[in-house]
């Protein structure tokens, strides 16, 4: 019997007691699958610390689920909906566009413009062959006719490329031809390169057509006997503008177009105009047809828009400024934004659900490893009663969701100090494609996966998940500890998510006195800067719990918000840098990057901001003569010595992993108070890059002053206030000792006198100092 | 005096930090790349010129490429590419066969008028008979070398759709142009029949009873009277050849008429080799033929297919040779017909077309045409195919790829005498790499690995056993910052198999989708135990290299 696989996603992250939701589970080896809805309090098994607690809930879900084996479409590509089959030409065609190949010799057939029925051999269609040509191919059924150029396409390089075919006389021909300038393309003009090809052959019958194929860009349509209808031979690359005419146009006619001419209109069928339709707040999924009948293309997987084109001439960084040199459309052929699996099975919560994080969980088999999975969301509360919100970064779940660093990221040894441990769930998600990559991957052909969306399973937003590379819980199962120390202590509290937080605005915090941020909140929109900003500003009480948040900008479309775009350049630690020209957000128009970059640093709303990170050890706190003022002393009252956080699930300490800093000159609040720092962090720990201007030796842990967490402290207006523990392994220190510990007593002072309606502690004490000692 | 590395954090008060650590003296990291000054093998030049004309691309014009109609087989296969070491566009004949064929071919149509006057007779008697013998191999070679069947009965089917032919004409004055398409309708019975313990049989039973069959044939048509046991053979047929011509043209006439028939072998051939048949059967090779059944491919049907294909062509053949020489002698049964058979096509290349062709014309060149040599002469043509039996693989025309095979053997062999374990490149590597930043890491992997070698001690190991995390003395920092930054392929890592209280050692693959290997079966305890252990593994591969 085969092995025993379960993974599942839910079509929403975040609901209401009583609210239905969708599951979406795929199984291998298995058609059964015993279920039960189960609320997670605390998801990191390190033996220091309280395991893994969940608690099961009564639900009509519970009990035996049918499940199935589901297929995922790989690859992104542009589909044409064409019901009156326009463009099924049965005679004389051209087709013609703008190329930017970025894996040519993926050993794998591509097709880039055409209705091609893959195992039927039926239509027409514009591709690249395994040995990267361009080729230009019509098929009847039973025979395919072929003619390509006569010399691969090489990588990274804009080309007119175009095919026509004249059905009187039978002749086919393929043009290729550079249109790279000094800006848009990998080589430059002193590579001695003649990339010209045009070649001419006479095809022995003519196309014919099935009433179903559709068109398609970036793929054809292929077919499976257990998993019906799909698109296969996708692509990776850039396309621009393609046209299709149904009369065969000499070079003549087509070099006006290769050099930018207005396309003639005679015989014109469609004309996807790639740069057509863009706003100033950012770009949908839908290609333009300006051609006669209007056949708009619409992109599946987020084809990614609004890079630069055939045209680009270097002057315009973004598409807002000139669209028509933005005209570009990047494509790869093993992405996977959404996995849209059936309907598994659709569940009504029951009303009475307390808020907070919960898993539909899943056992087949052995009912461990594979045969286990969590499928996570998070409930909150129907009306908010309680003080506390806890607030879940889901958008930084998606940013690291499935990410493949441990297998394909051959810095990630060096940076992380350590060799990764890996689980069978691990390497069942490298093996397989269909779980998609993370914003910290890159495509096959090495650029970085800017879409990640949780409409598929991820396996690192699961309890007991430890992150490979760095052996300890990461984002989702690291934020439970806090959650397991809000229960421990007996708070009230109910939990929000990023989506919550983006959607609503400041709406979504007001109703609670105080919020707690996650361990790394890391991925922030402008509209959940803008409602946090506010919240604080308008006397909110924010708990800044964790590292390096607040840092990079990202985007949601409004009716797609399980799918974030990132673009990440220039400087910040980043896993890839977008391309010259590609630095702003498709989804909104808004530059990506860093929030430091736009004049947001973190410090600016929270006081602290990211200064370093490294990953074999953490350290303690050690309180700092500020913290002994009376305006704050309250914070530390019950903490017996200096010494704060000396044991942690996160590499045995208080302050690790990222570490955030008090810096007035990206600015933390005037008034603000350091109460305890961290120090002698080892040689791991590396000054963040944004940080940098030159690199010079020395710049690490043991000999950097700047390389430390910082807990600091500030009143906010309106009897606001915000704490901040100052590194991720914060935490993650909360359930050491059996949640007997400093920092324990440090973060309950805190919510204690955040909770509590009225002034902050320690207001009076603000009048000049006169001290006698 | 024992050297003593201070720990910047120990006053800090960092957990297993201690004040010093025993360590060996500083050495600079520069010692290896101030020690080397030259490479330890001598630097032989590499490049060659090139001595023959290559074809630029075609650039901006239009290349109008022709096919063979009514396929869409282009003329010549054709690979355009860049010249790795000057981008200039350049195209390769990937295939150059076709060009070879239309030489011979032209050659075989011109040679008449090149021959000398003295002996055209003779040379074109001779060329009939090769073109008739290449013909016959050709059909031959579809059926041991495409469909894999060991028949050794081929003149047998010729012989007997000669003498059916023979007698029908003799004896029912049936014209010359029906004789082949009578002689194809015997091949096909004699085909068939001969097909049927194909089913069953194969190798060496198989050409022992096709051989058993010829045999039969033969001691059959000695005995009968109605084949001419008293004359040697049937003669008196209609063929196509006037009487009334002189000499001259009639050797002429037959000269093209046999060309014309091994030209039509040869389309059959290419019908039937290179077609979806002919991919069929290459997909079951001998002693391959179960896999290739289990995978889906009816190999018996297309055997048989070819078998019964062949069997009427060589009866059109048989049809042929009787209108050609009037009549047919019993020798085609003779075992040695049979072996010279044998021999052109292993001297040729079994499955190849010109391996038919060129073996008949060399056999038919020294039997024929050097009769003047004598018996001696049956001794070259043994010794040429002991010589081919001995020492190619695949006869004439496998010697390409065997001498490029065996060039390559001895490339290896002398680069391993040379080259250093994961040292630098030499220069005949250096030409293989496309990046040539490659040539550079490993030149600068080398200078790490001389140096970090001298820095692994007792005293570092121990230290990395205590506290496999965290700071480090500077030779233990420097080895795992090494180690650390080694390519994905093959780098270490852990696998959990059961979290906190086993762990194994795994290989990663550096392939994108391809899961990681288990390296050793022992189960660590915990995750530092396994830190070491890879820290171990790595310390022994960095001393072996």
């Amino acid at each position: 019997m085969a092995q025993v696989k379960l993974f599942g996603y839910t079509n929403k992250i975040s609901v209401k007691p009583g609210d239905t939701i969708d599951f979406h589970v795929n199984a291998d080896g298995t058609t059964q699958a015993q279920a039960q809805l189960v609320r997670l309090i605390h998801g990191d098994e390190h033996p220091a610390g309280p395991g893994m607690i969940e608690e099961e809930i009564a639900c009509e879900a519970n009990g035996e689920w049918a499940v199935r084996k589901q297929y995922t479409q790989l690859g992104s590509f542009l589909e044409v909906a064409d019901p009156d089959r326009k463009l099924a030409l049965e005679g004389s065609l051209t087709i013609c566009a703008f190329v930017y190949s970025s894996l040519p010799l993926a050993g794998l057939r591509q097709a880039l413009v055409g209705r091609w029925h893959n195992q039927r051999n039926f239509g027409y269609c514009l591709g690249i062959t395994q040995r990267g040509h361009l080729e230009f191919w019509v098929g009847q059924g039973d025979e395919v006719d072929y003619v390509q150029t006569e010399v691969a396409l090489l990588p990274e390089m804009w080309y007119f490329v175009a095919a026509s075919f004249d059905a009187k006389t039978g002749r086919a021909t393929v043009h290729q031809e550079s249109v790279a300038n000094r800006y848009n393309s990998l080589l430059g003009r002193v590579s001695p390169i003649d990339y010209r090809s045009h070649v001419s052959e006479v095809f022995r019958f003519r196309q014919k057509h099935l009433p179903e194929t559709p068109f398609l860009m970036a793929g054809s349509r292929d077919f499976h006997e257990t998993r019906g209808e799909f698109v296969s031979q996708t692509f990776c690359g850039k396309l621009d503008r393609p046209m299709l005419y149904d009369r065969p146009l000499a070079w003549e006619e087509l070099l006006k177009i290769a050099q930018g001419g207005a396309p003639s209109r005679e015989g014109l069928v469609a004309f996807w105009d790639t740069s057509a339709g863009y706003t100033d707040r950012g770009i949908g999924d839908t290609v333009i047809d300006v051609g006669p009948h209007g056949l708009h293309a619409e992109g599946y997987n987020r084809p990614v828009r609004g890079q630069t084109g055939w045209n680009w001439s270097g002057r315009n960084d973004c598409f807002r400024l000139a669209p028509h040199e933005y005209g570009g459309i990047e494509f790869h052929y093993e992405v996977m934004i959404s996995s849209n699996w059936d309907v598994t099975r659709s569940v009504t919560l029951p009303t009475t659900l307390k808020s907070g994080a919960y898993a539909m969980r899943l056992r087949a088999g052995t009912g461990k490893g594979l045969g286990e999975e969590y499928i996570v969301f998070f409930v909150r509360a129907a009306v908010p009663k309680a003080p506390i919100a806890f607030l879940f970064p889901t958008a930084s779940y998606l940013a690291y969701a499935n990410e493949h660093l441990s297998f394909d990221a051959q810095i990630i040894q060096p940076m992380t100090g350590q060799p990764p441990i890996i689980t069978d769930i691990d390497i069942e998600m490298y093996k397989n494609k269909e779980f998609g990559l993370s914003t910290y991957d890159a495509w096959e052909d090495g650029n970085g996966v800017c879409y990640s969306s949780y409409h598929r399973p991820i396996v690192n937003m699961r309890p007991k998940h430890r992150i490979s590379s760095m052996g300890i819980t990461w984002q989702f199962p690291a934020d439970l500890s806090i959650i397991a120390w809000l229960e421990h202590k007996g708070y009230d509290y109910e939990v929000l998510t990023d989506e919550d937080l983006h959607r609503e605005g400041i709406e979504a915090l007001k109703p609670y006195r105080c919020v707690i941020s996650g361990t790394h909140p890391e991925y922030y929109s402008e509209e959940m800067l803008d409602a946090t900003e506010d919240y604080i500003a308008s006397g909110g009480r924010y708990i800044y719990m964790g590292g390096n948040g607040y840092y990079w900008n990202v985007a949601f479309r409004p009716d797609e918000p399980w799918i974030m775009e990132v673009r990440k350049l220039d400087s910040g630690m980043r896993a890839w840098n977008a391309r010259p020209g590609e630095h702003y957000l498709a989804t909104t128009g808004m530059k990506s990057g860093l929030w430091k970059n736009l004049g947001r640093p973190p410090q600016k709303m929270v006081g602290i901001g990211f200064i370093a990170e490294g990953f074999e050890t953490s350290r303690p706190y050690r309180r700092m003569p500020d913290s002994y003022h009376r305006t704050v002393d309250w914070i530390m009252e019950g903490v017996e010595g200096e010494m704060i956080g000396e044991s942690g699930l996160a590499y045995g300490g208080a302050a690790g992993i990222e570490l955030d800093r008090y810096d007035l000159s990206h600015g933390t609040p005037p008034h603000t108070r350091i109460l305890a720092s961290s120090g002698g962090h080892s040689d791991n720990y590396l000054l963040s890059v944004e940080e940098i201007l030159y690199p010079y030796p020395g710049l690490s842990g043991s000999q950097d002053y700047r390389i430390r967490g910082d807990m600091v402290f500030f009143n906010s207006p309106n009897d606001g206030g915000v704490f901040c523990g100052g590194s991720i392994a914060f935490g993650q220190a909360l359930p050491a000792d059996g949640f007997n510990n400093n920092v324990s007593k440090v973060l309950s002072n805190v919510v204690d006198a955040f909770i509590k309606p009225g002034s902050l502690p320690g207001g009076l004490w603000a009048h000049q100092e006169k001290q006698w000692r | 005096m024992a050297n003593f590395w201070r720990n910047p954090l120990f006053g800090w008060g960092v957990d297993r930090a201690e004040d010093s650590q025993p360590t060996l003296p500083h050495r600079p990291p520069q010692e290896p790349w101030d020690e080397t000054r030259q490479s330890k093998v001598e630097m032989f030049p590499v490049g060659r010129p090139r001595l023959y004309y290559k074809w630029p691309g075609h650039g901006g014009w239009t290349w109008n490429r022709k096919r063979y109609w009514p396929t869409r087989r282009r003329l010549l296969n054709i690979r355009g590419e860049y010249n790795p070491k000057t981008m200039r566009r350049e195209k390769t004949i990937v295939d150059k066969r076709p060009l070879w064929w239309v030489m011979a071919l032209s050659f075989m149509v011109i040679a008449p008028w090149l021959m000398p006057e003295d002996y055209q007779t003779t040379l074109l008697t001779a060329g009939a008979t090769f073109a008739i013998y290449a013909a016959i191999n050709l059909v031959w070679m579809l059926v041991i070398g495409t469909a894999g069947i060991y028949s050794l009965a081929t003149y047998a089917v010729v012989g007997a759709a000669g003498f059916g032919t023979a007698w029908l004409s003799i004896n029912l004055g049936v014209p010359w142009y029906v004789l082949p398409f009578i002689g194809s309708a015997i091949g096909l019975v004699f085909g068939l029949i001969i097909a049927i313990p194909a089913t069953r049989l194969d190798g060496f039973y198989y050409a022992l009873l096709t051989l058993g069959l010829n045999e039969l044939c033969r001691v059959y048509a000695l005995q009968s009277k109605i084949f001419g046991s008293s004359t040697g053979g049937l003669y008196g047929a209609d063929t196509y050849i006037s009487e009334h011509w002189d000499d001259a043209t009639q050797s002429l006439v037959a000269y093209f008429a046999c060309l014309t028939l091994m030209v039509l072998a040869l389309v059959l051939f290419r019908f039937v080799n290179g077609k979806r048949i002919g991919r069929v059967l290459r997909m079951a090779p001998e002693k391959r033929e179960a896999f290739a059944e289990a995978t889906g491919v009816n190999f018996r049907q297309a055997r048989i297919m070819v078998f019964v294909v062949s069997s009427i062509a060589l009866g059109f053949i048989g049809g042929f040779y009787t209108a050609h020489y009037r009549g047919v002698s019993f020798s085609i049964f003779s075992f040695d017909t049979v072996l010279l058979g044998v021999a052109m096509l292993v001297i040729g290349g079994i499955g190849r077309a010109e391996g038919a062709v060129a073996g008949a014309a060399i056999v038919i060149f020294l039997d024929k045409a050097l009769l003047s040599l004598g018996p001696i002469r049956l001794i070259i043509i043994g010794a040429i195919m002991l010589g081919v039996v001995l020492f190619l693989r695949g006869g004439l025309f496998g010697i390409k790829p065997q001498f490029r095979a065996w060039r390559d053997k001895k490339k290896s062999e002398r680069r391993s005498t040379r080259a250093e374990k994961g040292g630098e490149m030499l220069p005949e590597e250096a030409t293989e790499t496309r990046d040539k930043d490659l040539i550079y890491w490993r030149r600068y992997d080398k200078m790490q690995r001389d140096y970090l070698k001298k820095l692994v001690s007792p005293e570092v190991i121990e230290e990395h056993r205590k506290s496999p995390l965290g700071q480090h003395s500077e030779a233990l920092e420097r080895l795992l910052l090494y180690f650390r930054r080694a390519p994905l392929s093959d780098k270490y890592a852990i696998i959990a198999v059961e979290p906190f209280k086993a762990y194994r050692i795994v290989a990663l693959s550096g392939q994108r989708g391809v899961a990681p290997r288990i390296v050793e079966d022992r189960i660590y305890a915990s995750q530092e135990e396994a830190y070491h252990g890879i820290f171990m593994r790595r310390v022994q591969d960095l001393l072996e290299s």
